[in-house]
């Protein structure tokens, strides 16, 4: 931990280690047992607060922030659900740096996983060796979180096979992990306060509904929605993109036209406008600031200027209608009948470069 | 004796609160309330003793066409606290504002909606400062569920915060300035405080207007003007009325100083309405919740009328209780451990949020997490603020019911009646229709399509008594003629009142009962509801504004493609009902060709028989782009170029796909018919893309003439297994000939092959079909035989 300089991206807890530190200072209100801020303090620390000079790191609606902490308050996991790109695991981490002071704690879920990525497994020279004992005993982040009373991410918990998700059954309920292996007190162990779960699940890959009735009982669902706000969300795109675009080494800020456009279009195809039909692909935030820092790179290392309009379509050909030919009849149809209803040179620009479509 | 200004949002409990404390402590002479000042004579009939919720209701037929507007009070009013608190401590009470009618209301539908989402930038500040969702989520953290102390300042802060600097818009200013003259006026008479109760965000502008004012205005000056005032209350007067007195000018002086509630003069004149009405309807907490956007006020009255009445920890386990039972009755389990865990939440929301009880969104919060264990399709209406949304999970629906509540006012039972009683029964006389019996009517007599029209009305608005028993059907029906029967009905007037909410008159009340059916409804029921617009010759400029919206979202492509027929016949033909030509109806026609080409789009899935419902779609589609050109913004060459796509995509079902070549071709562009023949000549799905083809572009096919011969030729190399799988659909596609045209291809066939001979005896064979078949059967028996023994 000598140096974080040169990481590619710490985590939350080093990222905005300061401000941490700050609240904690400040920090005079009740903080529930085993965490490492007040409730008050935890949610300035995610929507931010001018005031004290905290930023603000999420922009989605601030209640549900507020629920999100009185749930892991209570004896209830916390489950984010929503699409792809919403900003889930940012929430989650962002919660787990507030909570925990530690956001590392995680699991991340996939078709592989298996009870011992959540639980613990043995080092088996030792276990060979010496024979279980605490010591071959190599505890993994669920363990680690309910013997130190942090919080747990379980990212994309429904990826997992479902009997390595009721495996957490026990666990959320009752609180306690038994290592049979182990005899005497080492053959238990108890959560201590703070230890929660956040997990998040995106709806598209694969929902929430295969989910065991028993296990969706333990969390409570907190729905991420896109950004509401088109001003919001189009800051968001034009920040991140900058920055994207400024590590790529691209001398031109995106154009703020252009951004409008694309952020226009996505939020239209994301399902806004009536006689569009939603594409089945995601369109998310997260996704328009890919398009943005490739439409920038276009237009930088193709022409040596900011991306324009056309390059947007060609952009969006590439990631927004990825393989489905569904979505691009879709997106055809859209720069065909929906832009032209626009006014502005930008969506003029648009409609032109309609032709580029791929088919 | 200076005024005590009290600012309130509409439909607070809490304020309401305060303006009883502040009336019972201060014991004022005036209490000066926005509202319309044009009722200020019958204040009486507002206290008769009603059942809240109700509301005044304006209506007003000006140049610019019919306007009406509901001044709404429930129980928490702070209007209607100022009402009967005012009353009760003897003071005066007067509304203050501008009648409902006036210009400067012209866009408004609810007179207490809050004004200050108008000025969005100011609101969404405070949001982000106290990190909530919305301005209600503010409102409640703020005010309702804060405790007391310091209310009254706070709203001072909060209302001046939000006025600002910010510019008021020409209307708004014109009201604040009328009523800053009641405020002069009622300070003028020195006989006591003064208090005035208005909504928060004039407030500040009153403040300062009055304090302005109230050097330069005298009450002897402006007596001795004599209503004709000095130049500078003239000035005024003319902004205040928008030049509506301006005109009336002589007699206004006798209006100011003999009608104006019966008090002495010195009080501002009262723009007298030329042809609009105030009157008490009864009113619903659902009609309360139901304003939206710039009409919106306050939601969820249920709750605030428990919070009202029995406050905020009360109003919170109503709440619950309300929800659950509604849940329940749905046959929904909530188990007491969903209970338990959204009590839980509630109250760390609370706690968390700074409130001493849970609040409202702190329980809705609560109750979202315990009870919904699925990822949500859209974001509950009370953090996006906003309608309800199809789509919507149950539980959440069953919220905001419990929310809105099912309260409804009833109006004592001496209130002067609604005037859609007197007017339809006046309609009625003038018409000759208020006998009983069968009545014969023809459309095309201006006089029988008026009163058709009033019958249509009634029946629409559900008034019993008026069946019709014939008539046009649909848009596309040519029957003139209609027959009703008029039966007497004991609860004729009971519906009129209720219709009465709907509007003055019976073609306002129908216009808004039709556009009141529209929310939510499918194609189906908007199709009708646009009929019965036409029929009723109402508001359906407005119907069909929703409508044109609504059909947008339509997924259905034979449904819509059914309404875009009868709309576009509407448009092209209906002078029967005056429709043809209407912008609206055009709109409509446009956002149908727009949707029914999305949808054409998507349509895939193997062969499959030949669906007419799709391609009278196709067809609608077509003729709108090709006769209501100028009402359709997407041109002809977009629109071929779609479907051109469609016919080329080997996914779309054949009869598709020939409806979709067909389209390009019956407008008029270059296409390779013969080659399109051939590319489609497998038997099972030949009859299917000519059943398309000829339901688009019957037309160039006979005058074109190549596709006949090509034809001849695919259906001639058939063997005879293929033929007869061809057969059924080859019927069918050909059945979109009528006879003579069909006679026209027998006539070419028997050219194209060197045979003279009547075309007419080769459609109608003298022999029966069976006949035909068994002996071609018997041929072909023989043929095996034959072959069977080499002997072929």
């Amino acid at each position: 931990m000598s140096d974080q300089k040169d990481l590619q991206r710490p985590p939350a807890e080093v990222r905005f280690a300061d401000e941490l530190a700050r609240l904690r200072a400040d920090d005079t209100a009740h903080r529930p047992p085993g965490w490492a801020l007040s409730l008050e303090a935890a949610r300035r620390f995610i929507v931010g607060d001018e005031s004290r000079d905290v930023s603000r790191k999420f922009v989605g609606d601030p209640s549900l922030v507020d629920r999100c902490l009185v749930t892991l308050a209570t004896s209830r996991g916390l489950l984010l659900v929503g699409e792809p790109g919403t900003a889930k695991s940012l929430l989650s981490e962002l919660i787990a740096a507030a909570v925990s002071g530690e956001s590392t704690l995680t699991v991340q879920g996939g078709a592989a996983t298996t009870e011992d990525q959540v639980k613990y497994s043995w080092n088996y020279a030792l276990l060979v060796a010496e024979g279980p004992t605490p010591r071959s005993l190599v505890p993994a982040p669920m363990l680690r979180g309910m013997a130190e009373g942090k919080v747990v991410r379980f990212e994309e918990i429904t990826r997992c096979p479902l009997e390595v998700q009721d495996c957490m059954l026990s666990l959320l309920s009752e609180r306690v992990v038994a290592i049979p292996e182990l005899t005497g007190p080492d053959g238990m162990v108890f959560a201590r306060d703070g230890f929660n779960v956040i997990a998040t699940a995106n709806t598209r890959d694969r929902g929430v509904n295969e989910m065991s009735a028993a296990l969706k009982r333990r969390f409570n669902f907190e729905t991420v929605f896109p950004i509401a706000d088109f001003a919001t969300e189009l800051d968001l795109v034009e920040r991140e993109a900058g920055r994207l675009l400024e590590r790529s080494g691209v001398g031109a800020p995106p154009r703020r036209d252009v951004l409008e456009v694309l952020v226009r279009t996505f939020r239209d195809l994301r399902g806004g406008v009536s006689s569009t039909d939603r594409l089945s692909t995601v369109m998310s935030t997260a996704e328009a600031v890919s398009v943005a820092h490739a439409v920038g790179l276009r237009g930088w290392y193709l022409r040596g200027e900011a991306g324009s309009a056309a390059d947007v379509v060609e952009c969006l050909a590439g990631t927004a209608a990825k393989d489905s030919p569904e979505d691009l009849a879709r997106l055809r149809r859209y720069l065909e009948q929906q832009v032209p209803r626009r006014t502005g040179a930008q969506w003029r620009e648009l409609h032109l470069a309609r032709h580029l479509l791929p088919g | 004796m200076g005024a005590t200004f009290l600012g309130v949002r509409h439909h607070s409990p809490a304020c309401a609160r305060l303006v009883r404390d502040t009336i019972l402590d201060q014991r004022p002479a005036h209490v000066l309330v926005e509202g319309p000042a044009d009722v200020n004579d019958r204040l009486g009939e507002l206290l008769l003793g009603h059942e809240l919720p109700i509301a005044l209701y304006t209506y007003h037929r000006g140049d610019g066409g019919a306007h009406a507007s509901w001044t709404p009070f429930c129980d928490y009013s702070p209007e209607w606290v100022a009402l009967t608190a005012g009353r009760e401590v003897g003071a005066r009470v007067r509304f203050i504002d501008l009648p409902a009618w006036h210009p400067a209301f012209a866009d408004r539908d609810n007179r207490y909606a809050d004004a200050e989402i108008r000025y969005a930038e100011a609101v969404e500040r405070l949001c982000r400062e106290f990190a909530v969702d919305n301005v209600d989520t503010l409102w409640d953290h703020l005010f309702e569920a804060a405790p007391e102390d310091g209310l009254a300042e706070r709203l001072t802060a909060y209302f001046d915060l939000l006025r600002g600097d910010s510019a008021a818009s020409p209307d708004d200013r014109a009201r604040e300035e009328y009523m800053a003259r009641w405020v002069r006026a009622a300070l003028a008479r020195d006989d006591g405080p003064v208090l005035v109760v208005t909504g928060g965000f004039h407030t500040p502008a009153l403040r300062a207007l009055v304090a302005d004012g109230v050097r330069g205005w005298t009450r002897p000056a402006d007596q001795a003007g004599g209503g004709r005032a000095t130049t500078g209350t003239t000035d005024r007067d003319r902004t205040a009325g928008g030049g509506e007195p301006a005109g009336s000018e002589p007699s206004a002086g006798r209006a100011h100083s003999g009608e104006v509630g019966g008090s002495a003069d010195g009080w501002p004149e009262v723009p007298r309405s030329t042809g609009g009405a105030s009157y008490l309807v009864p009113y619903s907490h659902r009609r309360l919740d139901a304003f939206t956007g710039y009409e919106s006020g306050m939601p969820s009255p249920e709750y605030y009328h428990w919070l009202w009445h029995r406050g905020v920890g009360a109003a919170a386990d109503e709440l619950v209780r309300s929800v659950v039972t509604r849940l329940r009755g749905r046959k929904v389990v909530v188990s007491t451990a969903d209970l338990i865990a959204a009590r839980t939440l509630a109250d760390g929301l609370a706690r968390l949020r700074g409130h001493d009880r849970p609040a409202r969104v702190d329980v809705l919060d609560g109750l979202t997490g315990a009870l919904v264990s699925e990822d949500l399709d859209r974001p509950p209406p009370w953090a996006r603020r906003g309608p309800l949304e199809p789509g919507t999970h149950p539980a959440i629906v069953e919220m905001v019911a419990a929310l809105s509540g099912d309260r409804v006012g009833r109006l004592h039972a001496d209130t002067p009646a609604p005037p859609l009683v007197a007017a339809v029964q006046a309609e009625l006389l003038a018409a000759g229709l208020d006998g009983a019996g069968l009545v014969g009517l023809d459309l095309a007599d201006p006089v029988d399509l008026d009163r058709s029209r009033l019958l249509h009305r009634l029946r629409v608005l559900g008034v019993p008594g008026f069946a019709r028993e014939t008539g046009p059907r649909g848009g596309g029906d040519p029957e003139p003629r209609e027959r009703w029967l008029l039966r007497p009905d004991d609860h004729r007037v009971p519906a009129l009142i209720e219709a009465a909410a709907h509007g003055a008159t019976a073609s306002d009340a129908a216009g808004a009962k039709l556009a009141a059916r529209l929310p939510g409804a499918d194609v189906a029921e908007l199709s009708a509801v646009l009929f019965d617009a036409a029929l009723c010759g109402v508001g359906a400029e407005r119907v069909l504004a929703l409508l044109a919206d609504e059909v947008g979202r339509v997924g259905d492509l034979v449904a819509l493609g059914r309404v875009l027929a009868d709309v576009l016949s509407l448009w092209r033909h209906d002078r029967l009902l005056g429709t043809a030509g209407s912008p609206a109806l055009g709109a409509v026609v446009d956002a149908a060709v727009t949707r029914l080409l999305w949808l054409a789009e998507g349509v895939h899935g193997g062969p499959a028989p030949a669906e007419p419902g799709r391609l009278r779609a196709i067809v609608a589609v077509r003729d709108a782009v090709r006769h209501a050109g100028p009402v359709v913004t997407t041109g002809v060459p977009e629109a071929v170029a779609v479907l051109s796509r469609v016919s080329a995509d080997r996914r779309v079902p054949p009869d598709l796909r020939g409806a979709a070549f067909g389209f390009g071709w019956s407008l008029g562009c270059p296409v390779d018919a013969a080659g399109a023949v051939r590319g489609m000549a497998a038997p099972a799905t030949m009859g299917d893309w000519l059943a398309g083809l000829f339901a688009l572009a019957r037309d160039e096919v006979l005058t074109a003439g190549g596709v006949v011969g090509v034809l001849d030729e695919v259906v001639d190399a058939l063997t005879e297994d293929e033929f007869l799988v061809a057969l059924p659909a080859l019927r069918q596609a050909f059945a979109f000939f009528p006879p003579a045209e069909r006679e026209a291809i027998a006539r070419m066939l028997l050219e194209l092959r060197g045979v003279t001979g009547s075309a007419r005896a080769l459609l109608r064979t003298p022999v029966d079909p069976v006949l035909v078949a068994e002996a071609g059967a018997v041929e072909a028996a023989v043929d095996r035989v034959l072959a069977r023994e080499g002997l072929a």
